[in-house]
């Protein structure tokens, strides 16, 4: 038989048809539950898939072995719902294609029998993933997609724990207001995006925040993925020279960008970044030393261990395994997995549709969670809005808290040096 | 825009087209040589670059330095890759040229898995180095210094590649073999030997292309491929094997995507290199400067 897209949308409807019937009958005696976790493990992206496998192999070991933590699913190995029933992950990798996601969202369920899928880095691919799911009724969290056009499609089994954009970008102009009170003078921006969804969307997010609370955009520039060079780009910025410069960058263009601007002679006056590159300790490694004080958004701080020793040790637990910190991105992993895990311990079933259902019912106070959020509860999109964003500046070699007030660790320093 | 917004512009773009070509001309040689596209080129690029970033980790030795040791590691590692896999793979009977490309290609996915497996996918770059970071400024046009000395090593090195080919004895066993293999055996040159070392020379080529720039960009396994895209085309623009047109090619290719920027969208910078491309090939199919 030949492969024809004919014959794939036909066993991919025999599957999907016969799906609820299979899960009926293996229900009474779940050994495993099995999770699709879909991440860029190869390509351009390869080193955020690789860290995030750890990520979640952290989360899966403290799901499975007995913890004494506050958080969800630590406690007792295995799901208590379904009898002690071990988490089995298979991991895919999408390559940051979205083509390539699709074809792996569908070779995980229907191959691997997956009964969710966590995901993906890359919002483009979230968007193609998160459709397979939804045609296969088949439960799909955002552990770190942030484009805010994902949530809004109508998917009824999409879900995200973690902020996105808009909350991210109006807790920069929040931030950027309360400097303006404080006397500091930010009136132009300059926008500074790749030209997939994530930019996208950031950029979409910004503009509108500074129309509706008058800042000027004086550049906004939007730039292909992987360039071989930004030299044009930077010029332009140069050009503008905005009182805050704002990238939504991933990691390879986040160094381009700055060793660019070094060698082109143009000094930010003040960075506000839209995280991606700017969470990751390779950018920080490359050119940390050119840029003391940027600031980027996060969901995450490590600050919170002081607060909430589990933090620390679960960041211990993850450094074993990775040789790194809980950065914005494995922290926001690790808790999707462990969302995801929960609604189906409450669902006791590996059906779609009741982890649906337990999804939806999700409520869980933040403080038992590794985030400075408020809680874990979503909208009728799927969105938690109780995830505060927090915003971060490196200085000295780390990452501080310095917004929301009441989060905050230190002093902004603006402008930066 | 300013004046000197453009001869920003035009010069950053001049930099970058040097090393497009010095990156280019390795595929341009190996082409022409024997009519195999190697298709891992910009792996060759990537392994060059981890050369030189392993050199400056281990042994601090500035990526200047390591320049020539990388370009003759990268000789003696494109000789060998000749020697056990393209020389088999030119031996088919039958659809030489698909052999061939699968070869290449194939050998393009292992080098890029098996620098994941063994170098990680983490970026790295050389945070410290004579050139890095340095930046000469003449009136108000910045020049990066690591791109200018990429650019005159580029030329240097294009130069001897010139006078290499036209005067001396292998030089000259290298034209005449790509122009009759068949007939230099009768001579007594060993045609294997010839093209062993054409991939030699065109690796080296590469290597020193990757050696330059570990100075001023990241490094990870898939940092080959968007200049081996941008080395196909040079190679297609200046003409299939011929190492003047790739020198040439890559001036055009660098300062058609600098000068597009500055009427377009930066994220539309590559369209101008493309639509230059087309242009060719509708009125030039074999390149500017090609001979086949």
């Amino acid at each position: 038989m030949t492969i024809s897209r004919r014959n794939v949308l036909l066993g991919g409807a025999a599957s999907a048809a016969l799906l609820p019937l299979a899960t009926t009958a293996v229900r009474a005696q779940v050994k495993e539950v099995v999770i699709g976790v879909i991440y860029p493990l190869s390509g351009a992206s390869a080193q955020i898939g690789v860290d995030a496998q750890k990520a979640f192999e952290t989360a899966a070991d403290i799901i499975n072995k007995d913890h004494d933590f506050a958080l969800p699913m630590a406690k007792g190995e295995g799901f208590s719902g379904l009898g002690g029933a071990k988490v089995r992950l298979v991991f895919a990798d999408h390559q940051a294609d979205p083509q390539k996601g699709r074809a792996e969202a569908e070779r995980l369920i229907t191959q691997e029998k997956v009964c969710a899928i966590v995901g993906s880095y890359q919002s483009s691919v979230a968007v193609t993933v998160s459709q397979i799911c939804e045609r296969y009724q088949i439960p799909y969290i955002s552990a770190d997609n942030s484009s805010p056009s994902l949530h809004r499609r109508g998917l009824k089994f999409y879900f995200r724990a973690a902020p996105h954009d808009e909350m991210f970008s109006t807790a920069m102009f929040d931030f950027f207001d309360a400097m303006k009170k404080k006397g500091q003078k930010i009136e132009t921006l300059a926008l500074f995006h790749e030209d997939t969804i994530f930019g996208t969307d950031s950029a979409n997010a910004q503009l509108k925040l500074a129309a509706d609370r008058g800042y000027k955009i004086v550049a906004d520039i939007k730039y292909r993925a992987n360039s071989p060079s930004l030299t044009a780009e930077v010029q332009q910025l140069k050009a503008a020279d905005a009182d805050v410069l704002m990238p939504s960058s991933y990691t390879t263009d986040g160094i381009l960008l700055i060793k660019t601007m070094g060698e082109l002679g143009y000094k930010a006056k003040n960075i506000v970044a839209q995280d991606a590159g700017f969470s990751e300790k390779a950018l920080y490694d490359a050119v940390g030393d050119k840029i003391p004080g940027v600031i980027s958004r996060g969901s995450f701080s490590l600050d919170l261990a002081a607060k909430r020793p589990m933090v620390g040790k679960i960041n211990d637990l993850y450094k074993e395994k990775s040789g790194k910190d809980f950065n914005d991105y494995s922290s926001r992993q690790f808790m999707g997995l462990i969302v995801m895990a929960d609604a189906i311990n409450r669902a006791k079933s590996t059906d779609g549709e009741k982890i649906r259902e337990a999804l939806v019912a999700t409520d869980m106070p933040g403080d038992v969670t590794i985030m400075p959020w408020e809680k874990v509860k979503f909208d009728d999109m799927g969105q938690n809005n109780f995830a505060n964003p927090v915003l971060l500046q490196y200085n000295g070699g780390k990452f501080e808290t310095i917004y929301p007030p009441q989060g905050a660790v230190a002093e902004a320093v603006w402008p930066m040096k | 825009m300013t004046a000197a917004t453009i001869i920003q512009s035009l010069a950053s773009g001049l930099l970058m087209g040097l090393l497009y070509g010095l990156i280019a001309v390795g595929l341009a040689l190996i082409f022409g040589l024997m009519d195999v596209t190697n298709f891992a080129h910009g792996e060759f690029l990537m392994l060059a670059m981890y050369g030189a970033f392993f050199l400056f980790a281990f042994f601090a030795v500035d990526p200047l330095l390591a320049a020539p040791l990388v370009a003759a590691g990268m000789f003696v590692f494109g000789a060998v890759i000749y020697l056990l896999i393209v020389r088999f793979a030119m031996r088919a009977k039958a659809n030489i040229g698909m052999v061939q490309i699968f070869t290449t290609f194939g050998l393009a996915i292992l080098m890029r898995g098996l620098a994941q497996f063994f170098f990680t996918p983490d970026y790295r770059s050389i945070p410290t180095s004579w050139l890095g970071g340095k930046t000469v400024s003449f009136g108000g046009i910045f020049l990066p210094v690591p791109q200018l000395v990429g650019a005159l090593i580029s030329v240097a090195a294009f130069g001897a590649l010139f006078f290499f080919i036209k005067k001396t004895d292998f030089g000259r066993a290298l034209e005449a073999t790509r122009e009759d293999a068949g007939a230099v055996a009768l001579v007594g040159i060993d045609k294997n030997k010839v093209f062993a070392l054409g991939w030699g020379l065109g690796s080296a080529l590469v290597g020193l292309a990757g050696a330059v720039m570990a100075s001023f960009f990241y490094i990870y396994p898939d940092v080959g491929a968007s200049f081996a895209l941008i080395a196909y085309v040079t190679v297609a623009l200046g003409g299939f094997g011929s190492v003047f047109g790739a020198f040439a090619g890559g001036i055009i290719v660098g300062l058609v995507e600098a000068s597009t920027a500055l009427i377009l969208p930066p994220s539309l910078k590559s369209v101008g290199i493309y639509a230059v491309y087309l242009l060719v090939v509708f009125i030039r199919p074999r390149g500017l400067f090609g001979s086949i």
